[in-house]
């Protein structure tokens, strides 16, 4: 019984340190979806991006033989800094130039065109970057000393994914609830007529939305080059699918939703991987949102509403 | 007047149809062909493009030097590169370009077990039915399922499964956690390896864990192989998987070889993992059920020509089916330059009863088909990561 307390302990860490990256990546589709009512597919591959780009600061930062040519945390805030300015203006980009040509086209088209920005960036960076898996060099970067409570064992990469995942959460949580600005956004998402009425500029508040989102997906890009020490061209394809399943399990449009939603997805994908089968370790979080759809629509945190998906 | 001119184009093609025939009515059994074309089929680009790229630039060479050297009686032969990215779908779209077109006369390739198995009856079904000679795809299923199409130059998974096991036990392994990637080449030889370990060493515990294919998050097979306590890791990949999943080991204090020991197979024995992996994948071992060409004697002049052409690092970047490619090639044009022509044409069918009956000299000495298609003679080579290199360390003999 013991073992198997302990075993839970470790597989429910595991899941945490999973969660918090799909929350990271959840929050950017139900901030969108919360404003636009639209399902922004190529987020996925704003992730992706990211990644490649702290890849490509550590690559410049850290020498092929493995040194690190700055401090190591200065070079991993450069890498955190550089992917999230650069995916933020990517996503703002795509905005600009993707979506709001056709905000007031039927629904479909925006999200066939997010399909096709989708396609566009793994194309990309299949091409120009690289069609195989790169290296982000992060053993210098992240002491390699595992830490060790009681039973269970936490790589320090791991824990910076957590606790940077968290912090970051709480931000966004505090700028939405306890701001002017975030309560424009919540009164945009509420609806965006009256919001008008009211004042405030719908288009700057979409802007700074895609901008916060994919900020947010583009420091996930980081975290999980520095976890897993390897960035790819497809990575944002699952994680990105994972990630929207996350939001909505917790209610899409709804911030707190997306990051419970996620935390909930990687604890029980880790739970089902480890004591059912790792062959249907991916079936646990598709599983888990078909339940969820079928007992309570809105999701979790989400409000039913006769209009709204 | 669209009309008219399609009109007079089918004339001048009727024309040149009749020309045609008559010039090379008198060219015989031994003539000249027309035209001779050759297809290579692998993952050229995508996810395994570190096996794929390697075996084209061997099959270039291959074609390269059969052309200089006369071609099939003077006739150069062309080479079609069919990239299908690991996907049987993209292979289906590729090889109709070749099942329609007769002066095709096989495929090097396909490479991935998958997309063979996918295939196959398209090849056969083909009329003539299309040969294909492949330098890597081992699955049992490929040649048991009397496809007379399908040959191979690699070993069969049923070889390798037994070898991969008898290196397991020979290294005293008690606890071995065998990992497969969910596909059909891959989960059919972490099956052959649990088979003989529960069949000849039944005291080795065993548990099994399926990775899913691209995936990079190891956490809940890395805590899995913590709290079953493996001495050893054997995993059945392809190869990408590999990098993420011994870096994760690392990462939790199960370091190779002290802590824990790993035998990967083919496709693992690829050196880019040792620097991929940050180096937690040196002194890991991996076997192939082909042979480097590197340090065989028959093979040295093709390793120079290989670096001459592509650079001096160009063949331990190439993969772990350069020399099997470049064998596999050479296979398939002795067949076709042993075909007979018969009004400037060599039939399918005649490759193939060649390949069938024929031996070919190749780098790795002579290479004979059984009935089957499978080749007479595979060994398996076990490899090790050491310094920037994976180095051949030992064969097993199936």
């Amino acid at each position: 019984m013991e073992h198997f307390l302990g075993l839970f302990a470790q597989y429910l860490v595991n899941g945490l340190e999973t969660g918090s990256l799909y929350a990271l990546i959840a929050l950017g589709y139900t901030l969108v979806y919360g404003i636009l009512e639209m399902l922004n597919f190529a987020h996925g591959d704003v992730f992706m991006v990211g990644g490649f780009l702290g890849a490509g600061v550590a690559g410049v930062l850290v020498s092929q033989s493995g040194v690190a040519l700055l401090p190591a945390p200065l070079v991993v805030l450069l890498m955190m800094v550089v992917a999230m300015a650069g995916a933020g203006l990517l996503g703002v980009g795509i905005e600009r130039f993707a979506y709001r040509p056709l905000r007031n086209a039927n629904r479909l088209a925006p999200l066939i065109t997010a399909v096709g920005v989708s396609l566009l960036l793994e194309s990309v960076v299949q091409v120009q970057v690289s069609p195989a898996p790169v290296t982000v060099r992060s053993d210098p970067l992240i002491p390699l000393t595992v830490l060790r409570l009681g039973g269970i064992t936490v790589p320090p990469s791991s824990l910076l994914l957590f606790v940077v995942a968290i912090a970051l959460m709480a931000a966004l949580d505090r700028f939405i609830f306890a701001t002017r600005f975030g309560s424009a956004m919540r009164a945009t998402a509420q609806d965006r007529e009256a919001a008008t009425f009211m004042g405030i500029d719908v288009d700057r508040i979409i802007v700074v939305t895609f901008l916060i989102g994919s900020a947010l997906a583009g420091m996930g890009g980081v975290l999980y080059g520095l976890q897993f020490a390897t960035v790819n061209f497809f990575m944002g394809y699952l994680l990105g699918i994972k990630a929207f399943t996350a939001a909505v399990i917790g209610g899409i449009g709804n911030v707190r939703g997306a990051m419970a939603g996620g935390l909930v997805l990687g604890v029980l994908e880790n739970l089902g991987g480890g004591f059912v089968s790792t062959a249907f370790q991916d079936s646990f979080a598709f599983l888990a949102l078909i339940l969820v759809l079928m007992l309570r629509p809105q999701g979790l945190f989400g409000q039913a509403q006769a209009d709204r998906a | 007047m669209i009309r008219s001119r399609i009109l007079a184009l089918t004339a001048v093609a009727g024309l040149a149809l009749t020309a045609c025939g008559g010039t090379t009515g008198t060219g015989g059994q031994s003539g000249k062909p027309d035209k001779v074309q050759i297809a290579a089929e692998g993952p050229f680009t995508g996810d395994e493009a570190s096996i794929g790229a390697g075996a084209l630039q061997a099959i270039q060479l291959a074609v390269e030097d059969f052309n200089k050297a006369g071609g099939v009686n003077g006739t150069q032969v062309s080479l079609l590169v069919w990239d299908d990215q690991h996907s049987a779908q993209t292979a289906a779209t590729l090889q109709a370009q070749g099942i329609s077109d007769p002066t095709v006369l096989g495929v090097v390739g396909p490479m991935n077990s998958g997309v063979v198995l996918g295939t196959l009856q398209g090849l056969q079904g083909a009329n003539p039915p299309l040969p294909m000679v492949s330098e890597s795809a081992s699955n049992v299923k490929i040649t048991d399922q009397s496809f007379s199409v399908a040959h191979r130059v690699c070993a069969r998974d049923d070889a390798q499964g037994p070898a991969d096991g008898k290196f397991l036990v020979e290294k005293k392994a008690t606890k071995v956690e065998i990992m497969d990637a969910k596909s059909d080449y891959s989960t059919a030889l972490a099956d052959q390896v649990a088979k003989y370990l529960s069949s000849n060493a039944p005291s080795v515990k065993v548990q099994r864990d399926s990775a899913q294919h691209g995936q990079t998050d190891f956490h809940t097979i890395v805590t899995h192989i913590q709290n079953f306590g493996a001495d050893w890791v054997y995993f059945a990949d392809e190869g990408p998987e590999v990098a993420p999943l011994v870096q994760q080991l690392k990462a939790v204090g199960l370091t190779i070889p002290d802590k824990i020991n790993f035998l990967g197979s083919d496709g693992t024995e690829d050196p880019s993992i040792i620097s991929a992996s940050q180096g937690a994948y040196l002194s890991a071992y991996s076997t192939n059920v082909t042979a480097s060409p590197i340090g065989v004697d028959t093979a040295a002049s093709f390793v120079t020509r290989f670096k001459s052409k592509y650079g001096a690092d160009s063949v331990s970047k190439a993969g772990p089916f350069v020399g099997s490619a470049y064998e596999a090639t050479q296979v398939l044009l002795q067949a076709i330059k042993a075909s007979p022509v018969n009004n400037g044409k060599i039939s399918r069918t005649d490759v193939q009863s060649r390949l069938g009956s024929g031996s070919f000299g190749t780098i790795f000495g002579t290479v004979k088909f059984d009935a089957k298609g499978d080749v007479a003679g595979g060994g398996i080579y076990v490899y090790q990561a050491k310094g920037t290199d994976m180095v051949v360390v030992e064969k097993i003999s199936g």
